[in-house]
C-alpha cells in the first residue's frame, strides 16, 4: 500500500481524535504509537488553534531569518548595492564572479589567521569559561539564607548589563600601561605591565573579560535545573549515609547533565562566534594578527572595505561550518544518551 | 573660527576625532576605490573604470570665481595658508552678504557626520539659521567616528536624505559609485556664470571646486581647506619653558629630548604616537588620500609605500615606542577613542600631533581653569636637521551632495543655505553660522566674541558642513594663537610641494579598490613592535605583484592624458 493512500483511507475510518494505535492496526504490524501516524489533515484540524497562534512567530522567522539567507547569493557576485535603490535589482545587475570570492578566501592568509584565532579562542573559552557558571550555580545553590543568596546573585548578574565599551574601559584603567596596576608597580620600582596591549596574552585577556562579564549571567539556567531536583532525593541519599560530595556526585550532577549537554551542543554550534564587539573594540590594541576573528573579518571586509561579495562568502563559509559543528555535537550528545537540541 | 576649525573643533572631542579620522584617510582612502564601469569616468577623458577631475572638459564645469572679501585679513593668505583675522570684531559694523532670503521655505533633510554630542534638533541656533536662510533644514546628525559604517547602508537604501555630507576619507570601497549613482549634477546651477546667483559660493576658490567633480559632473559643495599639512606637532610650551627643554630640530634631537622628558614613575611620557609627524619630517608622500601618494621621481611614478623615506619614518616611530617614551595609551591605537586632551592638560605627555585647529581649541578649552597652560606648535623639522620637504594635502576634503531624487526647488533651497554658510568672515552670516545668536550663543566684550555654554552645545558642526568660505583662521579671542597658526602654515607652506595628482578628484578602478587596504594596519603594527619593517617590504612587493604595477600604469596614463590639475 502506498504511503499516500493510507491516510486518506484512515481519515474516513477513524474518528478525528481516534487513538493513535488504530493506525497501527490499519497498516498491519504495529510499529510505534507515534502521533506522527495520525493523518496530516486530522492533525491540522485538531491543532488549528495552536497553529494559528504560532503563525505570527513563524512569519517573523521566515521574514527575518530565512528570507535574508537568500541574500547570501551575493557571495557569488562582485556585489554593488549602489546600482539601484532596490536590493533585489542590485543583485540582478551585479556582475557574477562564480566562486572567485571563495578562491580568494582560500588564498587569503588573513582569513586563515582569523579562523585559527577563532578556534583558539573557542577552545580557551570552552575550557576556562564554560565550567565556571556551573561551579557558581552549585555554590549559590548551597547558600541557605535567602538574602545572602539574592544579594550574591544580583552581584554576579550585574556585570552582564554593562556594555563592552564600559567593561573594556574599566579593564584599561586597571590593567593598561598607565593603569592602576602599572603605576603601582612603577611606584615600587618595577617595570610597568601592559596587559591590554600584549598580543601574546590577548586571548586569555578576552576570556577573562568574558568570564567577568557573563559568567554570573550564565548560572541562571543551571540554577533553574537545580531547583527542579526534588529535595526527597537529597534526603534519601543523606539517609543512606551519603556525604556532601557523594550527594553532589550522585544527585546534583546527574540532574544537571541534560542541561549541560544541551548548552554544550549549543555552544559548539556557536563555536565560530566568539565575541564581536568585544574584539572589535580591542582590535587595534593588539593588531589583527592576534585579535582578528571570523566575525570581525567579515565586518572589516564587508562594512569597512565594502567588499560585500567577499565578506558574504566568508560569512557563508562560517555558517556552513557552524551547521556542521552543531550537527556533529548533537550526534555526540545522542551517543551519550542525551536529547541534544532535537530528537531523532 | 576658521571654516576648518568651525567643524573640526568646537568641542573638546570633536577636533581630535575629526582630524584623527582625516589623517586616517590613508586607511579609508586606501580602502577607497574605483567605480564600476558604468558610472566611472571622472573628468572628461579618462580611462575606463576610474577617472579624474583634471581633464580639459572639467574646466567648463567649474563655477567662475568672483572674489568678495568683506574684511581685509590681518594676515593675508600666503604659501597656501589660510587668511588670518586677529583684530577685534566690530559687531555693529558686520556686513550683509546675502541681502535677500534665497530660500523658498522648503524642507531639506541633511545627513552629516557629527563629532561630539549633537544638540536637540529644535534649538535656537538651527531656528535662527533656518530663519536667515529661509529653508527648513532638518538635521540627521550621525556619529562622525563611525560614519563610514552608516553611510554605506544609507546610500544603499531607497531612502537617501536630500543632502548627504561625505568626507573624502569616508569614500572607501564602493562609495564613489554611490556618489555618482545617487547624487545630483549641480552643474546646471553652478557651472560657469550660473554661480553668480550665489556670490558667496562664487568666492570659493576654484581649487576647492575642482575637487567636487565626481564622475564627470560637478556634484559636491566643498569645504575648502589650506593645502599645507593639517598635522601639527603640538607641545606644552609652558612646561618646555619651565624645564628648559628646547624644541627639537631633527629626528635625533627629538628622540634625545623624548628620553629626557620621560619619567614613567612620575606618570610622564614625552609624546603620543608621532607617526604622522614622522611622515612629514621624513618627507613621505602624503597619505591623506591615495592619489596624493603618487609622484614622479626621475620620470617614473612612485607610490609612497615604495619610498625609503616611508620605511625610515616607520623605523623612527618604532624607536620611539621601543624607547618607552610614548604614552601607554598610544599602544591602544585607534581603539583608544578617548580624547587625549585631559591627559595632555594633566601633563602626562608633552607632545602630540593633531589637526591645527586644536592649537586654538585646546587653548580656549583650558583658558579659564588652567591659566598657565600654553599649547604651541613645533615647526616640522627635517629628519636630518635640514629643511623638511612637506607634501601638500588636498584643498578640499569634505563635500555636501544633493540627492538625485530631490526636485529643483530643493536643490535651490540647498544652494540658498550654502550661500549663507559660505559667507566670509566679517559678515552677519558668518557670525551666525559660526557663533550662533548673540546673547544666546556668544557674548561680546571689547570686540571679542566668546561662546556661551549653550553656544558650545548648539553651534557645533552642522551648518558649516554644507559649504564654507575660503580657508580662514579667525579667533579674535586669542589673537596671538591665531597669528601663530597662520604663520606656522606660511612657514611650512614654504617647504610644501605638490605631488603629481594634487588637486584632482581621482577614482581608481574597482579592481584596485582593496589593494592598499592593509598598509595602515601594518604601519601601526610595525611602530608598536608587533611586526617588522621587513614585513612592510614584503607587503610592498606583494602590492606590486597583485596590481600595484598595473595601477602605476593606470596613473601614468591618467597623467599623460590629463596632465596635472595645476598645469
Amino acid at each position: 500500500m502506498s504511503h499516500s493512500t493510507v491516510p486518506r483511507n484512515r481519515t474516513e475510518a477513524d474518528p478525528p481524535d481516534g487513538p493513535p494505535a488504530a493506525s497501527g492496526d490499519a497498516t498491519g504490524p504495529p510499529r510505534t504509537a507515534r502521533t506522527g501516524r495520525v493523518p496530516l489533515r486530522v492533525r491540522l484540524r485538531r491543532d488549528r488553534v495552536l497553529l494559528l497562534m504560532t503563525l505570527p512567530a513563524l512569519l517573523l522567522v521566515l521574514l527575518f531569518n530565512y528570507v535574508p539567507i537568500l541574500g547570501n547569493i551575493v557571495a557569488f557576485q562582485d556585489y554593488d548595492p549602489y546600482i539601484s535603490d532596490n536590493g533585489v535589482v542590485s543583485i540582478l545587475h551585479s556582475p557574477w564572479v562564480g566562486v572567485e570570492n571563495f578562491q580568494r578566501i582560500v588564498a587569503d592568509s588573513a582569513f586563515w589567521n582569523a579562523v585559527s584565532n577563532t578556534l583558539l579562542l573557542f577552545f580557551l573559552q570552552l575550557v576556562l569559561f564554560f565550567p565556571i557558571p556551573i561551579l557558581l550555580a552549585l555554590l549559590i545553590n548551597s547558600v541557605v539564607r535567602p538574602r545572602v543568596r539574592a544579594l550574591s546573585q544580583a552581584v554576579l548578574y550585574l556585570p552582564h548589563f554593562f556594555s563592552w565599551v564600559l567593561v573594556i574601559a574599566v579593564f584599561q584603567q586597571l590593567f593598561g600601561g598607565a593603569g592602576i596596576l602599572s603605576q603601582l608597580l612603577r611606584l615600587h620600582g618595577y617595570d610597568g605591565l601592559d596587559i591590554m596591549t600584549d598580543p601574546d596574552t590577548f586571548k586569555l585577556l578576552v576570556t577573562a573579560q568574558s568570564v567577568w562579564k557573563d559568567a554570573g549571567w550564565g548560572i541562571i539556567v543551571f540554577l533553574a535545573a537545580l531547583a527542579s531536583v526534588s529535595p526527597d532525593l537529597y534526603e534519601a541519599a543523606a539517609m543512606d549515609g551519603a556525604g556532601r560530595w557523594r550527594r553532589m556526585w550522585h544527585v546534583t550532577l546527574p540532574a544537571l547533565r541534560p542541561v549541560i549537554a544541551l548548552l554544550l551542543v549549543l555552544r559548539v554550534g556557536d563555536a565560530l562566534t566568539v565575541g564581536f564587539e568585544q574584539i572589535l573594540l580591542q582590535r587595534d590594541a593588539v593588531g589583527p594578527g592576534a585579535s582578528e576573528v571570523l566575525d570581525t573579518f567579515v565586518w572589516w571586509n564587508g562594512v569597512r572595505n565594502q567588499d560585500f561579495g567577499y565578506a558574504a562568502a566568508a560569512g557563508l563559509v562560517k555558517g556552513v561550518v557552524s551547521l556542521g559543528l552543531v550537527l556533529a555535537a548533537n550526534k555526540v550528545a545522542h551517543l551519550m544518551g542525551e536529547q541534544g537540541v532535537y530528537r531523532k | 573660527m576658521t571654516p576648518n576649525a568651525a567643524s573640526r573643533s568646537g568641542g573638546s572631542t570633536g577636533p581630535s576625532r575629526r582630524s584623527f579620522l582625516a589623517s586616517t584617510a590613508v586607511a579609508t582612502a586606501a580602502v577607497a576605490g574605483g567605480l564600476p564601469l558604468l558610472s566611472a569616468c571622472g573628468g572628461s577623458d579618462s580611462g575606463s573604470g576610474g577617472g579624474s577631475s583634471a581633464g580639459k572638459g572639467a574646466k567648463k564645469l567649474l563655477p567662475s570665481y568672483a572674489a568678495n572679501s568683506v574684511v581685509t585679513p590681518d594676515l593675508p593668505a600666503k604659501n597656501g595658508s589660510a587668511a588670518g583675522f586677529t583684530a577685534e570684531l566690530d559687531i555693529a559694523g558686520l556686513k550683509t552678504s546675502v541681502p535677500e532670503k534665497l530660500g523658498k521655505g522648503g524642507k531639506v533633510t541633511v545627513m552629516s557626520p557629527f563629532w561630539g554630542s549633537p544638540p536637540k534638533n529644535d534649538n535656537a541656533y538651527y531656528r535662527a539659521m533656518n530663519e536667515l536662510t529661509g529653508v527648513d533644514v532638518v538635521w540627521q546628525n550621525q556619529d562622525g567616528n563611525t560614519y563610514d559604517q552608516k553611510l554605506g547602508a544609507v546610500l544603499a537604501s531607497s531612502d537617501v536624505p536630500d543632502v548627504v555630507v561625505v568626507p573624502g576619507w569616508n569614500m572607501g570601497g564602493k562609495i564613489p559609485s554611490a556618489i555618482t549613482g545617487k547624487f545630483a549634477d549641480l552643474g546646471p546651477y553652478l557651472s560657469g556664470d550660473e554661480v553668480r546667483k550665489y556670490p558667496n559660493l562664487a568666492a570659493i576658490p576654484t581649487d576647492a571646486w575642482r575637487r567636487c567633480i565626481f564622475g564627470g559632473r560637478l556634484r559636491g559643495l566643498p569645504m575648502p581647506s589650506s593645502y599645507v599639512t593639517n598635522i601639527v606637532p603640538l607641545y606644552r610650551k609652558d612646561i618646555f619653558d619651565k624645564e628648559g627643554y628646547q624644541v627639537p630640530r631633527s629626528a635625533d634631537e627629538f628622540l634625545a629630548l623624548a628620553k629626557d622628558i620621560t619619567n614613567a614613575r612620575a606618570k610622564r611620557w614625552a609624546c603620543q604616537d608621532m607617526k604622522w609627524t614622522a611622515f612629514n619630517t621624513f618627507g613621505v608622500l602624503s597619505g591623506s588620500e591615495k592619489p596624493l601618494g603618487w609622484n614622479l621621481v626621475d620620470g617614473k611614478l612612485v607610490y609612497r609605500v615604495e619610498t625609503d623615506a616611508y620605511l625610515e619614518a616607520l623605523e623612527w616611530t618604532r624607536k620611539l615606542f621601543a624607547a618607552g617614551v610614548v604614552h601607554p595609551d598610544a599602544m591602544l591605537g585607534k581603539s583608544s577613542a578617548t580624547d587625549p586632551g585631559p591627559k595632555f592638560a594633566a601633563g602626562e605627555f608633552l607632545v602630540y600631533n593633531q589637526d591645527i585647529s586644536q592649537w586654538w581649541s585646546r587653548t580656549a578649552e583650558q583658558a579659564a581653569q588652567n591659566p598657565q597652560y600654553r599649547i604651541w606648535g613645533m615647526d616640522i623639522w627635517g629628519h636630518d636637521g635640514g629643511d623638511p620637504t612637506i607634501w601638500a594635502t588636498q584643498p578640499a576634503n569634505i563635500f555636501a551632495f544633493v540627492s538625485k531624487k530631490a526636485p529643483e526647488s530643493v536643490v535651490r533651497d540647498v544652494l540658498a543655505v550654502a550661500d549663507v554658510t559660505a559667507a566670509p568672515y566679517g559678515t552677519k552670516e558668518y557670525m551666525l553660522t559660526n557663533y550662533g545668536v548673540e546673547g544666546t550663543h556668544y557674548t561680546v566684550k571689547d570686540g571679542v566674541p566668546t561662546k556661551t555654554k549653550q553656544g558650545n552645545i548648539d553651534v557645533l558642526n552642522a551648518f558649516v558642513m554644507v559649504a564654507s568660505p575660503a580657508p580662514t583662521i579667525a579667533h579674535p579671542d586669542f589673537p596671538d594663537v591665531t597669528r601663530a597658526m597662520v604663520e606656522w602654515q606660511q612657514r611650512m607652506g614654504a617647504f610644501t610641494e605638490k605631488s603629481a595628482f594634487y588637486g584632482q578628484q581621482i577614482t581608481e578602478p574597482t579592481r584596485y579598490t582593496n589593494l592598499s587596504n592593509d598598509f595602515e594596519q601594518l604601519e601601526d603594527d610595525i611602530v608598536r613592535g608587533r611586526k617588522k619593517v621587513s614585513d612592510m617590504q614584503r607587503a610592498v612587493s606583494d602590492w606590486r605583484s597583485k596590481g600595484g604595477d598595473q595601477l602605476r600604469d593606470w596613473y601614468r596614463k591618467l597623467l599623460d592624458d590629463n596632465g596635472t590639475a595645476t598645469s
